[in-house]
């Protein structure tokens, strides 16, 4: 070790920038063996999938019972009765899934497919960089495929093995194809990882061309709300997921100095990512942070309440999520559309190749409602362009937005309270009352429910007496529109590998009791609220919260006793006691890249081509959860399923049952909770950690219960056990005033138990559940499941076992 | 005795601040004197449960006062022994804070607590509803103490009187920790605490080398150990010397070879490379090995620009991490800096030529007084060629060799060249240019060689006849 080797060929090296690190990197691409599963196909992690559906159960809801997919049908399958093509309930309803799963999944992938090309076109391929803090840049791609992608081109294959894989998984779903149930599961599993996939590639496309956070725990803070939008210039909104025709307005206004004459406003994840834009690490021809000049206007869920507040004066929708009647919608206040994606083509004349001053002549004189628009820079063009242009006509239909006074009290006192809005209303909002109050001069219950309201229109549907119930509330409200102004943190995007390494000790003994990650959207009753709810529970307890797309914005419409939003109250890194939005709704890979990253980073284990391996790491190491509180969309059934295979437990809200599927956990059958102990291939009878996979909860509380209670892995050491149970029994004690009935099952010895409960659960453990307890020295002797073993390395997974008794 | 009530008390409190408007009652802080002191005493001596107020109570303070303020615990059971006082008193921090509506900060004489208005409208009147909860809190958590009692001083002149007793204390106690060393013990502690995550780390925490995630000192150890001799923490016999200087034992390396799995069978305290501690995934700094100047670099964190290799923290942390023992690299916990044994089979300070100037100026205390100007920073170099240029010119030990402090014994040869005829050019360049009147700073600045690896070029050409 004394010799000094190499510190004489200074002299050869002398323009040469010593850089031993970087030359290592480009000399060995990856020392990483490549793992057993590249690129695995529909049966390749079969065996994994069962393993956590024969844990997991999987519970069907049909929504419907029959099958009506072929011209046999339609097929009565209730009672045991099989299809006339032979397939039964089970079988047919997993197909039902595999479906939604599948169309979820082709979102997130056609997704970052559009991006690809068109990033490609604009800007050429790019390097891939992820910035110095962040090493393992794109988990899900070494994990699945088992590479690493160093510029934007080598995510091409990966979108190519994503398309084969959504392809053969389709035709499973054709008649007289796969019969089983469980394999459908596992089908659906397989495109639950696809999506993963396909989001993270998305993603990643859209960090690198448009210059966005490479998980920046400081993202600027951005303003949200429709009070934001400056009504006194264009209001333009951009609608849907994808940026790429967002962005190009976004550059249109700033080259062409417009900023005083036009605000840009986002809808749904696009407008996450517009607020993303210029943030990272530098850029070509990007502005630094120039995505912090548009504004979010809201989340999905508000679309409608916006259009009723007249908050627009033209609007460019994308792709995923945007409502069917925005064009008629749009129209019926005179507002312009611009659809700049073949997903969305509304029945418009593709306009594409006009000279932009045509189309916007057009659109401006109302000879056409709406146009197509396929060239994103076209269309970011015409969008501002139309908006500005537009909004001086547009004068008479703005003033005729809201209601006036005489024709609220004439539609308030026209309501006969028969009650059937409230019957279809998906939060069953008593709208009759808000009626009746709001006929003797009391806006409070129009108030208090608008944020409640989902804007899905079925009252106005069923309304006998034809009242304009989304208008009435929009008049109730006005105030609120106009304040509506809050802050939101921009999308930082990835978790830092350096922040994973800070985490990785308090998570492991338990300080940090686990990761919360709110993702999906918030539609249902009082979503918006309890998802901010939730967020701050889990926040002030010391866990990580992480959250994305229309969470992210929901939780932003809220403020503390001090006036701060969450995003105020709490720091932004990927921390305990930190809320951090992550992006956008394909930024939600990163939160499987989280858990990906603690296997990797800090216990050292090889992620490439090793999905399996990863997925039963997170599962019995990584006390992370995942929530879903209102989603409504395939792409939620796609994201909560590809969390599942990465073995991370799920809870969805009511409306949930509509995905059709849970998986639950049997306590009751100790066999379903079997491991190996990788140390020396023994098998363990263990607690239940965690208990379920996929868990409908009724409640915001018994949501929270759950969160808490599924962040118990099998190898918690006994103080990460001990806070994880403290926060489940508190939390129970906070909501239900009672102690959680099952707590004793995962109590393996004194030093799992809650300090402020301790003594009265050894002695409820003795007397009720006769354990057999030291008293002198305060400890356990007979009683737990299995003893707390620290080095216990839990394990479904055959070929983990390292030694063999 | 007060009124008993239960009070809400969850670890989800701790980081509870009360803000000004909100205060009932503040103690110590800024403002006033504080201490907290945990001293050990017979079983008879202690009456279990009870708490004592010296000086008016909650309920007879004024609403919105600051009160100087002590609390004396006094514990006792088998187990314990004075070098448990100070890891009992550090948990006070954390479960005063379980108490709703109470905050507590600092520790030791530092300590700052306020009260809120929500405690005493959650019915608290005495410090005794508050301290017995604690109480329970200590004994739950910490089943070695069996009794405890709690004397609060609420009087500027009980807390004077109590503050010079807790110095002595505290003095005692910090001249014990330092003082102490691998030599005067006959048990280490292993800890297996972060297994759950990365399962064939084994740390051995020592007084000269606490764990790597700086979370356990030598005297958690003792005190984990205790609270449950079969948990994470368990005493390691220190027994079969090996090697004094690089710190290997039979115990250590049988505790290494049982708690990796059979990974690794050998595992030095002292040393960076042979047979190195295992780096677990949560290392608060690593250590990394430049053959271009046979030195050794730090870098924590924090710090996440490249370091002179090129690499940063990250990217060596994750070849390092995981529980394995890679040769060249080495997770260490802050604290290792300021022990006397810090790599002491490779040269201690004298072998470290490079580290993040914050990270320094935090070590400073512990670095070598001789070596603290000879250690690199970013603000120095940022590469190799600077880094060589910076170690030239502070004739930094690594240059000319280092001689290990520990017995003396030089370890390393300094810089020298495998192939001076590859010099040959630009030596006589320079020889002509000076024309003979040779100047070894000069030497270092252009040729960047040391004295001795410009000699051997020298040497070379003599026997070349090149030179006379």
């Amino acid at each position: 070790m004394g010799k000094v080797e190499g510190s004489f060929t200074v002299e050869d090296m002398k323009n040469v920038q010593i850089n031993i690190g970087a030359v290592v990197k480009e000399e060995d691409e990856w020392d990483q063996p490549m793992g057993p599963f590249p690129n695995p196909s529909i049966a390749t992690l079969r065996d994994w999938d069962f393993k956590l559906t024969d844990r997991y159960r999987i519970y069907y809801n049909p929504i419907c019972d029959r099958c009506t997919l072929c011209t046999y049908g339609p097929c009565d399958l209730t009672g045991n009765k099989r299809g006339a093509c032979g397939i039964t309930q089970e079988a047919h309803q997993g197909k039902i899934v595999l479906l939604a799963v599948l169309i979820g999944c082709c979102a997130h992938c056609a997704h970052g497919r559009h991006l690809y090309h068109w990033v490609l076109e604009k800007y050429g391929d790019m390097p891939f960089d992820m910035g110095p803090q962040i090493l393992v840049d794109a988990p899900l791609t070494r994990t699945i495929c088992g590479i690493k992608p160093k510029t934007i081109k080598d995510f091409g294959p990966v979108l190519s093995y994503i398309e084969e894989e959504v392809a053969q998984l389709l035709a499973c779903c054709h008649t007289g194809q796969e019969a089983s149930y469980k394999d459908f599961d596992s089908k659906a599993l397989h495109a639950g990882m696809l999506d993963s996939l396909g989001k993270e590639v998305s993603d990643m496309i859209q960090i690198i061309a448009y210059d966005m956070p490479r998980g920046d725990p400081d993202a600027p803070l951005v303003e949200i709300g429709m009070g934001t939008l400056d009504q006194s210039k264009a209001i333009f909104i951009t609608y849907g997921h994808n940026v790429a025709g967002a962005a190009e307005s976004i550059f249109y206004a700033e080259d062409n100095n417009l900023w005083d004459q036009v605000d840009i406003g986002g809808v749904c994840c696009t407008a996450i990512d517009n607020t993303r834009i210029g943030e990272g690490l530098g850029h070509p021809t990007i502005k630094k942070n120039i995505g912090t000049k548009s504004k979010v206007a809201g989340a999905m869920g508000w679309w409608r309440k916006m259009v009723r507040a007249g908050v627009m004066d033209c609007v460019m929708v994308d792709e995923q999520c945007v409502y069917c009647d925005v064009l008629e919608e749009c129209s019926a206040i005179k507002v312009p559309v611009i659809a700049s994606n073949e997903k969305i083509l509304l029945g418009l004349v593709d306009r594409t190749n006009d000279p932009a001053d045509e189309i916007v002549d057009d659109l401006v004189n109302y000879r056409v409602p709406g146009v197509i628009v396929l060239d994103p820079i076209k269309a970011g063009e015409v969008g501002i362009r139309t908006a500005i242009a537009v909004k001086p006509k547009r004068t008479e239909a703005q003033a005729n937005i809201f209601l006036t006074e005489e024709e609220f009290k004439k539609h308030v006192e026209s309501c006969t309270q028969c009650n059937t809005c409230a019957f279809v209303c998906p939060p069953h909002i008593r709208i009759a009352r808000a009626m009746e109050e709001a006929a003797e001069g009391n806006l409070e219950p129009f108030s208090s429910t608008y944020e409640i309201c989902v804007g899905c229109r079925r009252c106005e549907q069923v309304c006998p007496q034809d009242i304009p119930i989304l208008k009435c509330y929009a008049y109730a409200n006005q105030e609120y529109i106009k304040n509506q102004k809050f802050k939101m943190r921009a999308g930082r995007g990835p978790v830092l590998d350096t922040e994973i390494r800070i985490v990785g000790a308090p998570l492991c003994l338990g300080t940090i009791p686990g990761i919360i990650a709110l993702v999906g959207c918030a539609n249902y009753p009082n979503g918006t609220k309890e998802c901010y709810d939730i967020a701050r529970e889990f926040a002030r307890r010391g866990y990580i919260v992480v959250t994305t797309g229309c969470m992210a914005m929901d939780m932003s419409l809220y403020t503390d006793e001090e006036g701060r939003t969450i995003w105020e109250e709490f720091p932004g890194a990927f921390d305990g006691g930190n809320v951090c939005n992550i992006g956008s709704c394909v930024s939600n890979a990163h939160a499987h890249g989280a858990g990906i990253k603690v296997a990797t980073i800090y216990a050292g284990r090889n992620e490439r081509a090793n999905y399996d391996d990863i997925a039963d790491y997170v599962l019995n190491k990584v006390g992370v959860c995942g929530i879903a509180w209102g989603a409504m969309s395939q792409k939620a059934a796609s994201i909560a399923t590809g969390f599942n295979r990465l073995g991370v437990p799920v809870v969805v809200e009511p409306h949930g049952v509509m995905y059709r599927r849970a998986y639950l956990g049997r306590t009751d059958v100790k066999e379903d909770w079997e491991l190996i102990d990788a140390r020396d291939g023994s098998k363990v009878y263990c607690e239940p950690a965690p208990e379920h996979l996929l868990y409908v909860a009724e409640t915001k509380e018994e949501a929270m219960l759950m969160l808490a209670k599924l962040c118990i892995r099998p190898s918690d050491n006994s103080s990460g056990r001990m806070i994880k149970l403290t926060h489940y029994c508190d939390i129970n004690m906070k909501y239900f005033g009672q102690m959680p009935p099952d707590w004793p099952i995962y109590v393996r010895s004194a030093g799992d138990l809650p300090l402020v409960y301790k003594e009265k659960m050894m002695k409820e453990l003795e007397e009720k559940y006769g354990w057999k307890i030291d008293w002198k020295r305060k400890k356990i002797l007979e009683g737990p499941i299995r003893p707390a073993e620290v080095a216990f390395d839990p394990t479904n997974i055959e070929r983990k076992i390292r030694v063999r008794k | 005795m007060a009124e008993e009530i239960v009070l809400d008390m969850s670890p989800m409190y701790e980081g509870e601040r009360v803000r000004k408007e909100e205060i009932w009652v503040e103690m110590g802080g800024p403002k006033a004197n504080g201490f907290e002191l945990v001293v050990s005493a017979e079983m008879d001596e202690v009456d279990d449960g009870k708490v004592t107020v010296k000086g008016p109570d909650l309920s007879e303070i004024e609403e919105g006062s600051t009160i100087p303020f002590g609390l004396i615990y006094k514990v006792a059971g088998e187990l314990i022994e004075t070098d448990l006082e100070a890891i009992i008193e550090r948990r006070d921090h954390e479960l005063l804070s379980y108490v709703h509506g109470l905050m507590h900060l600092n520790q030791r004489d530092t300590i700052w607590m306020r009260a809120s208005k929500d405690l005493k409208k959650a019915g608290a009147t005495s410090f005794e509803n508050i301290m017995t909860g604690v109480m329970k809190l200590f004994k739950a958590e910490l089943p070695f103490i069996e009794k405890m009692e709690v004397t609060v001083l609420t009087t500027q002149e009980a807390v004077t009187e109590g503050l010079e007793q807790a110095h002595v204390i505290y003095n005692t106690r910090d001249e014990r920790a330092k003082g102490l060393h691998d030599d005067e013990v006959d048990v280490f502690y292993g800890c297996t605490l972060c297994q759950s995550f990365a399962p064939t780390s084994a740390c051995c925490v020592t007084p000269d080398r606490p764990s790597l995630c700086g979370a356990i000192s030598w005297f958690d150890g003792r005190a984990a150990a205790k609270v449950d001799p079969e948990g994470p923490q368990f005493p390691i016999p220190k027994e079969g010397l090996i090697d004094e200087i690089t710190g290997e034992y039979e115990s250590i390396n049988k505790m290494v070879e049982e708690r990796s799995g059979g990974e690794y069978n050998r595992m030095a305290m002292y040393t960076f490379f042979e047979a190195p501690h295992t780096s677990c995934g949560c290392f608060e700094t690593i250590g990394f090995y430049l053959p271009e100047v046979d030195g050794i670099g730090i870098v924590d964190r924090d710090f996440t620009s490249p370091t002179p290799n090129g690499l940063p923290f990250s990217t060596m942390a994750g070849q390092a991490g995981g529980g394995k023992q890679v040769i060249g690299f080495l997770g260490m916990g802050i604290l290792y800096y300021f022990s006397s044994k810090f790599i002491q089979a490779d040269g201690g300070w004298r072998r470290i030529v490079w580290m993040p100037e914050h990270l320094k100026e935090r070590v400073k205390e512990g670095i070598d007084e001789d070596m603290l100007n000879k250690i690199a920073t970013e603000a120095d170099a940022t590469d190799i060629n600077a880094l060589k240029k910076f170690l030239l010119n502070v004739d930094h030990p690594v240059v000319d060799g280092v001689t290990r402090p520990v017995d003396d014994k030089q370890i390393t040869e300094g810089w020298t060249l495998e192939d001076p005829s590859e010099f040959e050019a630009e030596v006589i360049a320079y020889i002509e240019e000076s024309g003979g009147d040779l100047d070894v700073d000069v030497i270092k600045e252009k040729l960047l060689m040391s004295e001795g690896q410009f000699m051997q070029v020298v040497e070379y050409l003599q026997d070349e006849g090149i030179l006379e």
